[in-house]
């Protein structure tokens, strides 16, 4: 366990509104940074930092203590304290003093069971007649284990001085993330709530809310991805124009980003208008001649015969009325996964279709309408 | 807001008068600037331009029902694959609300192509789609009433009429546009305005030359009150090529989605 020095300032534990205590204590943890550069803040008016290199380049964890506490108490009242893990060194901070290393579990005997911040555990034990945390130690930690559980036996682990810090109970989130070590700009910035915060202009609007809400509760009947957004991307088929994200209330709908693939080259791809259904599973097509003999795309990319007649999913055979392509596609010709691939657009009646051949095989990729 | 503002006996100086305009100016500029940002006209969704001619009001009122349904000769064909001219419309008709900052859900269609609501014109940070809602099609519809501005809805299953009929009593009550594409299924309640895809031809592909350019189909709107009699309106998808002054001409020229 690490010696921790904790310097605890009480009077900015509470937040106010004006952020002035936020501010002062921003002040102390950047005078400790001139101590030691790995200051943590633990949470609001509470900061530690590790004591054993600047005790020994101070000349002793005593002398550290003293010129901490002259330096912070300039700005506010600071409790300075030092222990072995971090719950032992915030109580020995409140209590001013130096715990020696080893002796956490003789510091911790005399305070009430309390202190271990398990209310239920601490109800408990009162009532088996077990007051502080020196009548807590005594017990065998694996008839605490079999008694309470996994709870207890952290409990008891701290107390004992054989754990660093409680597995606390679900506690304010902290206010304080980073902390800018640059003289002059001394305001906390990146606080938990800015996070969700937005801004007042350009920000989200009532209908968006409105949107947010309605859709939250569709995502609460089906499960979180049974509302999607689309986004584009760059790609060569249609089926690789678009993906579907699941829809997250957080998104901000005006902050909108445009994906880098989209404007760049993409060789084969076919000219506007885009089709209106993208099969998610291609569906089986057989494209034939006016003979009945099936088409297919030679490898200079030129069909063997003009198309006739076209089923789509084994159905009924309709004639195209026009047809348009191909236009070959030759992906990752490079390696070992390489594709290739033509497209041809056909025309049967009311209904145009973007038809693929792969290794012979035509496949309705996509329906025009 | 009312301010009047009496008239002043005339000869009173050109400077008093020129205070005067410029009382006026600002007056104006203040009644622009606290003039509300959804003023009453906003009962009407708006439509692109080729379409509106097929609506009495000129844009989607706030609590109707539409259906659209495509052609005849398309359901008679019997094949598998859907075609998409309904869909197709139902997109134009969400394009125009889009751009005006609404919100639009897709219910049920679970092939959509992005791409091409996008080129229609459908900002689609603003577009949910519900891809496969299954048995509770009408749950998430009547959910989506609510917060939603424009709902196009494919129901998986032939809807009862108890369902379609409380939807539309919701839709009327939550002033929300519902749009409805029933493929092959029947929507069982009578809409307030039912557009028909009645014929449609694909344009641009020859045989082996060129590459399809878009669609023209022509649309017609019938419906209750004031849309009893039929409309009916040539349209380009996604917008009408260039040069071209032919059939599309009684449209003015412009396609569904022109931008």
């Amino acid at each position: 366990m690490n010696r921790l020095l904790v310097v605890r300032c009480p009077e900015l534990l509470d937040e106010d509104e004006g952020g002035v205590s936020r501010r002062r204590f921003t002040e102390v943890v950047e005078v400790l940074g001139t101590y030691c550069p790995w200051v943590t803040t633990v949470r609001p008016g509470i900061c530690s930092l590790p004591a054993r290199g600047p005790a020994r380049y101070f000349g002793g964890e005593d002398a550290l203590v003293e010129r901490i506490a002259t330096a912070a108490g300039s700005i506010t009242v600071v409790e300075v304290g030092v222990a072995d893990g971090l719950f032992a060194a915030v109580l020995a901070a409140s209590h001013g003093a130096i715990v020696p290393p080893g002796g956490t579990s003789d510091f911790l005997a005399p305070f009430p069971i309390t202190i271990l911040g398990h209310p239920d555990l601490a109800e408990l034990l009162h009532r088996m007649g077990i007051r502080t945390v020196g009548d807590f130690t005594a017990l065998p930690e694996p008839h605490v284990l079999g008694r309470f559980g996994g709870d207890g036996i952290r409990c008891h682990r701290v107390a004992c001085g054989r754990s660093d810090e409680l597995d606390a109970p679900p506690r304010r989130r902290l206010g304080i993330v980073a902390i800018p070590r640059q003289a002059g700009h001394s305001a906390p910035s990146g606080t938990v709530e800015a996070t969700t915060q937005t801004e007042f202009w350009g920000g989200v609007s009532d209908l968006d809310t409105r949107a947010g809400r309605t859709l939250a509760a569709v995502q609460s009947l089906l499960g979180p991805d049974g509302v999607v957004k689309a986004r584009l991307q760059g790609g060569r088929g249609p089926a690789q124009r678009a993906r579907f994200i699941v829809w997250d209330a957080r998104d901000n709908p005006n902050t909108h980003k445009e994906d880098a693939t989209l404007n760049a080259p993409w060789p084969g791809q076919i000219p506007p208008p885009a089709p209106v259904f993208v099969h998610p599973d291609p569906l089986p097509a057989k494209l034939v001649d006016a003979e009945g003999s099936p088409v297919a795309v030679t490898g200079r990319g030129l069909l063997t015969a003009a198309p006739g007649r076209l089923s789509v999913a084994a159905g009924v055979w309709s004639s195209v009325d026009g047809w348009a392509g191909p236009w070959p596609s030759d992906e990752r010709w490079w390696s070992r996964s390489r594709r290739r691939s033509a497209r041809l657009q056909a025309v049967t009646g009311p209904s145009a279709h973007l038809l693929v051949v792969e290794q012979g095989q035509w496949w309705v990729e996509a329906t025009y309408g | 807001m009312f301010v009047a503002f009496p008239d002043r006996p005339a000869g009173e100086g050109p400077g008093r008068s020129s205070s005067r305009l410029e009382a006026r100016a600002s007056l104006a500029l203040l009644a622009e600037r606290t003039r509300p940002v959804s003023a009453s006209q906003t009962q009407l969704l708006p439509v692109l331009p080729p379409l509106d001619s097929l609506f009495p009001d000129t844009g989607l009122r706030r609590g109707t029902t539409i259906v659209v349904s495509g052609t005849p000769t398309t359901r008679a064909t019997g094949s598998n694959t859907p075609t998409g001219a309904d869909v197709n419309v139902a997109l134009a008709l969400s394009a125009g609300a889009s751009r005006g900052g609404s919100w639009c859900a897709l219910v049920g269609v679970d092939n959509l192509g992005a791409v091409a609501a996008h080129e229609i014109g459908i900002d689609l940070g603003r577009l949910a789609i519900i891809p496969r809602p299954g048995a509770a099609w009408a749950d998430v519809t009547g959910v989506l009433i609510g917060g939603i501005d424009l709902i196009v809805i494919r129901p998986p299953f032939p809807p009862r009429p108890g369902v379609a009929r409380r939807l539309v009593a919701r839709t009327r009550e939550r002033r929300s546009v519902l749009v409805i594409v029933p493929g092959r299924s029947k929507w069982p309640e009578h809409p307030d305005l039912h557009l028909r895809v009645d014929h449609l031809c694909w344009e641009g592909a020859g045989c082996g030359t060129g590459h399809l350019s878009g669609c023209r189909m022509t649309v017609v709107a019938t419906g209750r009150r004031s849309a009893v009699r039929p409309r009916r309106q040539v349209l380009w998808f996604p917008r009408p090529p260039a040069g071209d002054t032919g059939a599309a001409g009684d449209t003015g020229g412009a396609g569904a989605a022109g931008r």
